[in-house]
This record gives structure tokens, C-alpha cells and sequence, in this order.
């Protein structure tokens, strides 16, 4: 791991397209400003972690249980209007 | 669009068996879905059975299928942010099933955005805090 000390109003550039600023320390919390293209997300790490559990559990839904929650669970969809998009959309 | 899919393209899925799905039903995701980056491209199959939930399926591995829901039927006033037409776009969450009795979670925080337009899509996290990972779909009482 490359270790760099900086301080406050110091910017790191990480490849041509990101550059990380230190915006500020304040007791143990340190502010970065990132700017980077679109095509690099930038996420808080346990965030990122989590979505990609979730994502990992997602995919092992089977249809048959996805069916059976749906009946079983009669569930508040408020809107049902909003769901007849794409595949419809698309074969218009 | 994804220059490696110029034509329709067979894929075999464990439920729904063989597919064809042509060229402009498919969504190029750049970034793929978060865990899942080697995969670029989707379909999304409705399924009368399981409506309104939809799947997004992936062309390289048809295993692999996320349960969608838009995210609307969930929550009326859903805001995403202004940055993105709502109108224009296409929203849905990812649903994961969390016990056998039908509970279900949406993750409201990480919407898979579709452009019908240019047929790109993208799994987003928003960068504010109103919108849980996991949160629960409430049964009628």
C-alpha cells in the first residue's frame, strides 16, 4: 500500500481522470473531495460491500419461492400502472 | 450499445428455459451490477406469474437473474434526485427474499437505472442516506 502524508487543501491524483482533495480533519474524521469521470464510482466502502451481498443474495431467488412470497405476502404495490415498462415498451 | 451482440442472441435460463432476445432488448452495463462487474449485459423478462416483479437476466450467464421491482409500487414518493428523468428512464429495485414466508426487502439505495434510449444500464448507489438497503416490503394488514 502506498503510504502518503498530506495535509489539509492537498490533492492526490490517482491515473489522469481522479484527483482526491483534503478537505478537512476534524478529531479522527478526515473530508476528501473526489472527482472523478462517471465511469469510476466512487462509493463508501461498507456500502459498496453490502449492496454487493445483497446482489449476491438476490440471485439466488428462485422463481417457484419468488411466486410463492408473492402470494403469500400480499404485499402493498401502490401503483401498479408504474410496472408496465420496458420489455412492453420495447416491443411496441 | 455493446458491439460484441449484433444479432439476436439464443440463451437457455433454468426457469424459463430458452430465450431468444433480440439486439435492442438488450441493456449494456458498463460497470456490470455491483458483485457482479464481468457481467455487461442484460435482459429484462416479465413473467405473468410472478407480475409485477420482473427479472433482469444476464446474457453471459442466464443463471444469474436479479427479481426487480420498480420501485414505485413500493414507495409512491420514490425520488431518486433530480439528476435523473424519471420520466425517461426506467427504474428498479432489486428484491431479495428473506424468509420462507414471503418476506421480502427492496433495495431502495441501489436502483438499476435503464435507458431505453440508448439501451444502457446501470445499478446506482444514491449518495444520500433516505433510502435503506434492505428495506422491507410490509404485508396488508
Amino acid at each position: 500500500m502506498l503510504v502518503l502524508s498530506r495535509k489539509t487543501g492537498e490533492v492526490i491524483t490517482i491515473g489522469a481522470s481522479v484527483t482526491v482533495t483534503i478537505l478537512g480533519i476534524d478529531r479522527g474524521v478526515v473530508r476528501l473531495g473526489i472527482e472523478a469521470p462517471k465511469s469510476i464510482p466512487v462509493h463508501r466502502k461498507e456500502i459498496h460491500d453490502k449492496i454487493v451481498e445483497i446482489n449476491r443474495q438476490a440471485v439466488k431467488t428462485e422463481f417457484n419461492a419468488l411466486k410463492k412470497a408473492i402470494s403469500k405476502a400480499r404485499i402493498l404495490l401502490k401503483n401498479e400502472l408504474q410496472s408496465n415498462n420496458v420489455i412492453e415498451k420495447k416491443t411496441k | 450499445m455493446n458491439e460484441n451482440l449484433q444479432q439476436d442472441v439464443k440463451i437457455i435460463t433454468p426457469h424459463f428455459g430458452e430465450l431468444i432476445i433480440q439486439n435492442d432488448q438488450i441493456f449494456y452495463f458498463e460497470n456490470g451490477m455491483l458483485g457482479f462487474e464481468d457481467l455487461h449485459n442484460f435482459v429484462v423478462i416479465s413473467e405473468e406469474e410472478t407480475a409485477p416483479f420482473k427479472w433482469l437476466i444476464s446474457i453471459e450467464k442466464p443463471e444469474i437473474g436479479f427479481p426487480l421491482l420498480s420501485p414505485w409500487l413500493i414507495d409512491i414518493n420514490y425520488s431518486p434526485g433530480d439528476q435523473y428523468d424519471i420520466e425517461k428512464l426506467v427504474f428498479f429495485v432489486v428484491i431479495t427474499l428473506e424468509n420462507e414466508e414471503g418476506k421480502m426487502s427492496a433495495n431502495m439505495k441501489a436502483p438499476v437505472i435503464l435507458d431505453t434510449d440508448n439501451l444502457k444500464g446501470e445499478q446506482i448507489i444514491l449518495p444520500f442516506d433516505k433510502y435503506a438497503t434492505n428495506f422491507i416490503i410490509e404485508e396488508k394488514k
